[in-house]
């Protein structure tokens, strides 16, 4: 797949609707999401929160009785903790967060108890972007949830994107990690991290995938800056991931891409064991759309 | 010429000026016997510094022509090594060899801040050349006798050593195999991590004038049958030409092993100083001091 409007054409074609539990979904943004996908009759939602205030806002959209339900709890902590729960014991295919702060949000999800995630697994974000200057979708990780990754949480984001690739149909993506430079210096210990993780791809403890790095994203989605700085590298210009050093950077290249560069995302929580939608209010309708879209392919894989 | 065997290096030393070896406090047999044979070979120019009346009467003893050697008076070992480094310094000696002092003392005379041998911020690192029985060429690796524990920044300065002795045997494009406890990259393991990251940077040109490859098991390094069982492609496995040690147990036990149990000789010089500089013990071979000055004398073109 290489634009998000094949996502949600495959998603579209999905032999069964998701069925998507949306904790607090009180507010318009997530409303108009969810019922468009559920108009286009991929997902089934499971609006959780107060009945009165869910009803009001599916006003304005035609969307049939039998295509949708309501479970009244208009109490925050307890709807959020039931659409968890509904996912967790399987009455729910994926979780998507409403009208609820997202430390409360996944504060449940990573409960040990009633959570989502695994016994030692780690939490981690991607998103899955469209620009009109590159070639195909770009994924990029971590924008929202790992604020400085480890060495092992940078693998576990490389393992996350990759898996997703291969959900989007990319057979063998290539992995760019990415930094200010494509130098290898302990003054900059990104750039040992990235050794290490091309080294272990090298010898068969990353799969799926082709690595390189550390470079900069020149390197990694322009081909003409392979030749320009003499580095010959397996990804060559051609990026299909982008392996961010931190949530700083990662977060700021995102935006300034939706901003000035007019592009679309689908990004979605990474390592649970199902999909989990978060999206912030300020994202466009759109990739709030495709967010879900996303989530009922990756649903769809397990 | 790429050299295949220790021999060689006699052979193209014979063929070009002579390098000038200064001897520190060399009043002993092992030391006047192992220069004055490199002279009488024709492959060293020599010089010692030491007690004039003691280094007579030993070349006396052992029949040895004074007359082709230097000698340079000094009443004790401290003031020898000082005077020998100092002869060095001036451009009157192209390298250096240990005499009959402790290494200790040899050492310190060569980092001495103002009158040793040392550029600021340089590594001294030992650097050895073996020629062991059952391989098909020679195996330079280190460090096995200076630096204990190498750190990253180490391991690169030895890597880059090993790369230049290799070049100066006429050894073009050396094979490195960083040594490791496996060939995954296990980042816990320090030996393991470190080559991973080596062999990245030599990737991106940060380590020039050779292939190498690492983290990667003994085996793997000098067994090309053991590389295609584990399905290793590198071209660096089976053929390597330099050997990086984690650390000096690793590369001692190596180098005694191939001494005292394959039964083959090596040489050995420390690199970082301005010149080569030899650091013969007493328990090796006469022939093996011999292979030492005369790798001395090949790196000598350097600097």
């Amino acid at each position: 797949m290489k634009s998000l409007n094949e996502i949600a054409a495959k998603a579209q074609s999905l032999s069964q609707k998701v069925r998507i539990a949306v904790a607090m979904a009180e507010d318009a943004n997530t409303i108009g999401a969810i019922c468009r996908a559920a108009s286009e009759g991929f997902v089934y939602p499971i609006l959780i929160g107060s009945k009165a205030r869910i009803t009001e806002l599916l006003n304005p959209f035609s969307i049939k009785a039998d295509a949708y339900s309501i479970i009244d709890l208009p109490e925050m902590d307890l709807a959020t903790r039931e659409a968890v729960r509904m996912v967790k014991t399987g009455a729910a295919d994926v979780l998507m967060k409403g009208l609820v702060g997202t430390d409360n949000f996944l504060r449940e999800v990573l409960s040990k108890e009633r959570g989502l995630l695994p016994p030692k697994a780690i939490m981690s974000y991607t998103c899955a972007l469209e620009l009109p200057k590159y070639h195909k979708l770009l994924l990029i990780s971590d924008t929202a949830v790992l604020p400085c990754p480890d060495l092992d949480q940078k693998i576990a984001m490389v393992n996350y994107s990759v898996k997703m690739a291969h959900t989007l149909g990319i057979e063998c993506p290539k992995v760019a990690l990415i930094t200010a430079t494509e130098k290898v210096s302990a003054s900059m210990p990104n750039t040992i991290d990235y050794a290490l993780i091309c080294k272990m791809a090298e010898r068969g403890q990353i799969k799926g995938c082709v690595i390189d790095g550390p470079m900069d994203v020149f390197l990694a989605c322009d081909p003409a800056a392979g030749e320009i700085k003499g580095v010959q590298s397996l990804v060559d210009g051609d990026a299909d991931i982008l392996i961010f050093p931190n949530l700083e950077t990662a977060n700021a290249f995102y935006k300034g891409l939706m901003l000035f560069a007019e592009g679309e995302l689908a990004g979605l929580i990474q390592g649970t064991t199902k999909p989990v939608v978060v999206m912030s209010r300020s994202e466009s309708e759109n990739s709030k759309y495709y967010c879900i879209a996303l989530s009922c392919l990756m649903a769809e894989e397990r | 010429m790429e050299i295949r065997k220790l021999d060689q290096m006699f052979d193209i030393l014979g063929t070009r000026t002579k390098q000038r070896l200064v001897a520190a406090w060399a009043i002993d047999t092992h030391t006047i016997m192992a220069v004055s044979e490199a002279v009488k070979m024709g492959i060293i120019e020599g010089t010692l510094v030491g007690d004039e009346a003691k280094i007579k009467a030993v070349c006396n003893e052992h029949g040895i022509d004074a007359g082709t050697i230097k000698i340079v008076h000094s009443d004790n070992d401290l003031a020898a090594t000082a005077l020998a480094v100092d002869l060095i310094n001036k451009g009157e000696g192209d390298f250096l060899m240990k005499g009959l002092l402790s290494t200790d003392r040899y050492m310190r005379a060569i980092l001495d801040k103002e009158k040793g041998l040392m550029d600021p911020g340089s590594i001294l690192s030992h650097v050895t050349v073996a020629e062991p029985r059952n391989y098909h060429k020679l195996l330079i690796f280190g460090d096995v006798a200076i630096i204990p524990l190498p750190d990253l920044a180490q391991k690169v300065t030895i890597t880059n050593y090993l790369i230049r002795t290799a070049h100066f045997l006429g050894i073009d494009n050396p094979k490195v195999g960083l040594l490791a406890a496996s060939e995954q990259t296990l980042p816990k393991i320090p030996s393991c991590a470190d080559a991973a990251i080596i062999s990245k940077m030599a990737q991106r040109g940060q380590i020039k004038g050779a292939t190498i490859e690492g983290p990667l098991g003994m085996d793997l390094i000098i067994d090309k049958e053991s590389a295609q069982i584990k399905g290793m492609k590198s071209d660096v496995c089976g053929d390597a030409d330099c050997i990086l040690f984690p650390n000096i147990e690793s590369g001692n036990a190596f180098y005694k092993t191939v001494v005292k149990l394959l039964k083959s000789e090596l040489c050995a010089v420390v690199m970082g100083a301005r010149v080569p500089c030899v650091l013969t013990s007493r328990g090796d071979s006469e022939r093996s001091k011999l292979y030492s000055i005369a790798l001395a004398a090949m790196l000598a073109y350097s600097s």
